[in-house]
């Protein structure tokens, strides 16, 4: 019997596609949450590692469990904690064991389990799931193996394939798209017109993508000074929203108004002005903020809410075409993290460790002078065999399957079991 | 035959570094991104190498004769890519760049070969100088040539809203210009003064300057004199990469039709 089968992984979870919000607000946790229900789970005896990975979007306990009653322990220790009945849990969570709890992870490190599909934030609450089992000491050798392999395989398909290589956001296709225009941002400066919700969010977005001199109007004054203190910048008074043109090289459009508020014949004046530089004009606003025919100036760059939109569509196939190449990666990881978590028991051990000493054996004895070999190699033998025989022993009768764990990770590391 | 061998192993070296820069463009990492330099200085290398055997066998620099120059330009343009690579880690114009060094070395290599002594006009430093600096002229114009198309395709990409692997690979417009802007202003400073050159030593020379070759030349400046300018005032961007591309098809006609077809006294020999 080896120890993988003994202890074998687990997860039980909940995310945007099988659980009612309701349901999930429930078992949503917040760091403390987190830290407390790590220490329950393995004080227990739950589980013997455990980590949970909770954002907006989902909640999931990793585990490695050394009965297979675990799960129906776990489902009653969350029935109880969270205040809900144990079917209510069985209905609306779903459990996943062995390869394909860590599979699971695998897709979720890489964003192919969001609903963004391809976006980067969750791996960053992976890595943080894993420093705060760490923190609390409820991981060990396996999950942490299991959670960093699955933060290397994120990493190698955002660096190989395409799916986080479009944006996906209204918002961050302008940016990106100004940014392929003008180089840098943080030189140039950006004109938002409207402070609510659209022109708030996209100012905040532009700032966060390096915009340093922002310039804000609104028709009404309070809102554009409101938002300017909350992300910076400098507030234009709405009169003097067609000079501050002048100055602009991105202008955005957010407003209500029903007519544009950028006219043809201004911005005309302005590139003349600016000596036919580029400028670039987003225009987030239904009814249309900036003139139409602004399009046909030289050396604009015009982009309408519906353009954006359709970019966004195009890019989110984009990113569904690299879903099977992403998955290829993924599993090449997979197979690498459960050979070696199937080699966690103690047959591959016992014989790994025998064939290691077995090669120092050889490596000796081939040094020695032909003559000699046969003489000196029954020594060997019995020193190998010998000094194998007692570490073998009490590896193979260890009861409890946690310290068998980790005496075998340790003989494996140890010995460089895994050929590093 | 010595100096076939050097030349093909220079080519194979650029092909190897044109293969590298298309592998990096896609996926870029670093071990391809380095091996593409070191390939292309590799190339660099033999090439100069074959481009000094030429120069003994002539007794004189190797670029009098069609194939010479051809393969010096090819060189030129190598080197000054790789010095773009060192000096603004831009690696995104090498896939495109590289194989215009590939052709102009293979013609300089397939060309038959003349050897015949340096008459009294292909002598003497000034001689020297004039063709050098031409070279690197339109070196700098093949160099801006290649920045323009790429200008054109990045510009639209952005207005098309495609955002992939060339958009993302290739740099910003605002970039793109700027390097062209050097690349003309190298070429122009260039050529200006190759074709100063080319004017006193015409005048000693043949006492004339009514050549089909000057008259080429001295529109070709008056074309990028024209880019520089309309640049600052409201052509830059797209107009501008057309211009380039229109001063770069002059200059290849006056580098191959007015010097082959034309019997001027500017021919190769």
């Amino acid at each position: 019997m080896s120890a993988a089968s003994e202890a074998r992984l687990f997860l039980l979870g909940w995310n945007f596609r099988v659980a009612e919000s309701a349901v999930r607000d429930r078992v949503a946790f917040n760091p403390e949450e987190v830290r407390e229900g790590l220490s329950r789970i393995v004080g227990q005896g739950l589980a013997s590692e455990t980590v949970i990975v909770s954002t907006c979007h989902r909640s999931e306990i990793y585990g490695l469990a050394e009965s297979a009653e675990s799960g129906d322990g776990l489902r009653e220790f969350l029935a109880q904690w969270r205040g809900l009945a144990v079917a209510e849990i069985a209905s609306t969570g779903f459990w996943r064991e062995g390869p394909e709890a860590a599979r699971h992870l695998f897709r979720v490190a890489a964003g192919l389990d969001s609903m963004a599909l391809g976006e980067s934030e969750v791996l960053g609450q992976v890595r943080q799931a894993l420093s705060l089992a760490r923190e609390t000491g409820s991981t060990r050798s396996v999950l942490h193996r299991l959670f960093e392999a699955a933060v290397a395989s994120g990493k190698r398909v955002r660096s190989e394939t395409e799916i986080g290589m479009h944006p996906l956001s209204v918002a961050s296709i302008g940016l990106e798209l100004a940014s392929k225009v003008f180089g840098e941002l943080s030189g140039k400066t950006l004109l938002v017109l409207g402070a609510g919700d659209t022109g708030g969010l996209f100012a905040r977005q532009a700032v966060d993508a390096g915009v340093k001199d922002l310039l804000i109007a609104n028709r009404t004054r309070k809102r554009a000074e409101d938002l300017v203190a909350r992300i910076g910048g400098t507030v234009v008074a709405w009169e003097n929203a067609t000079e501050a043109l002048g100055k602009a090289d991105v202008v955005v459009g957010t407003t209500a108004s029903p007519e544009p508020v950028v006219r043809r014949v201004d911005v005309e004046r302005v590139m003349q002005e600016r000596r036919g530089r580029p400028m670039f004009f987003l225009d987030l606003a239904v009814p249309a903020d900036i003139d139409a025919g602004i399009r046909d100036i030289y050396n604009t760059f015009v982009y309408a809410i519906n353009d954006l939109e359709q970019v966004a569509e195009e890019n989110r196939r984009r990113r569904a075409r690299e879903v099977p190449r992403a998955e290829a990666i993924l599993e090449e990881e997979l197979q690498k993290f459960l050979a070696w978590f199937g080699n966690l028991s103690v047959v591959p051990t016992v014989l790994d460790l025998k064939k290691r000493f077995e090669q120092i054996r050889d490596a000796e004895l081939a040094r020695l002078p032909a003559g000699d070999r046969e003489r000196f190699q029954k020594i060997a033998d019995s020193i190998v065999a010998k000094a194998l025989h007692e570490p073998m022993r009490r590896l193979k009768s260890e009861e409890d399957p946690r310290r068998k764990l980790d005496r075998v990770e340790a003989i494996r590391h140890l010995f460089d079991l895994d050929g590093k | 035959m010595e100096a076939h061998l050097l030349g093909w192993l220079a080519v194979l070296s650029y092909a190897a570094a044109e293969a590298l820069a298309i592998t990096s463009l896609r996926r870029p990492k670093t071990l391809p991104v380095v091996a593409g330099t070191v390939c292309l200085a590799a190339g660099l290398l033999l090439h100069f190498a074959d481009l000094q055997v030429r120069a003994r066998q002539l007794g004189s620099v190797p670029y009098r004769t069609l194939e010479g120059s051809v393969s010096l330009f090819g060189w030129m343009l190598a080197i000054a890519y790789l010095a773009l690579q060192l000096r603004h880690r831009e690696h995104a114009i090498g896939p495109f760049l590289i194989p215009i060094v590939i052709v102009s070395s293979s013609i300089g290599l397939l060309l038959p070969a003349h050897v015949s002594p340096a008459t009294e006009q292909t002598r003497g430093a000034l001689f020297a100088l004039h063709v050098t600096f031409a070279i690197l002229a339109y070196a700098a114009f093949t160099f801006s040539f290649v920045l323009s198309l790429l200008y054109l395709i990045q510009n639209r990409q952005i207005r098309k809203g495609h955002t992939g692997v060339l958009f993302a690979r290739l740099p910003a417009l605002a970039v793109i210009g700027r390097m062209n802007r050097t690349s003309v202003t190298i070429g122009l400073s260039v050529l200006t003064f190759a074709v100063a050159m080319g004017l006193v030593r015409a005048q000693e020379l043949w006492g004339t300057l009514a050549d089909p070759k000057i008259a080429f030349a001295l529109v070709t400046l008056a074309v990028y004199a024209l880019l520089l300018w309309l640049d600052r005032r409201g052509w830059e961007g797209a107009r501008v990469a057309v211009l380039s591309i229109v001063g770069f098809c002059m200059v290849i006609f006056s580098y191959t039709v007015v010097n082959l077809a034309f019997h001027t006294a500017h021919q190769f020999r």
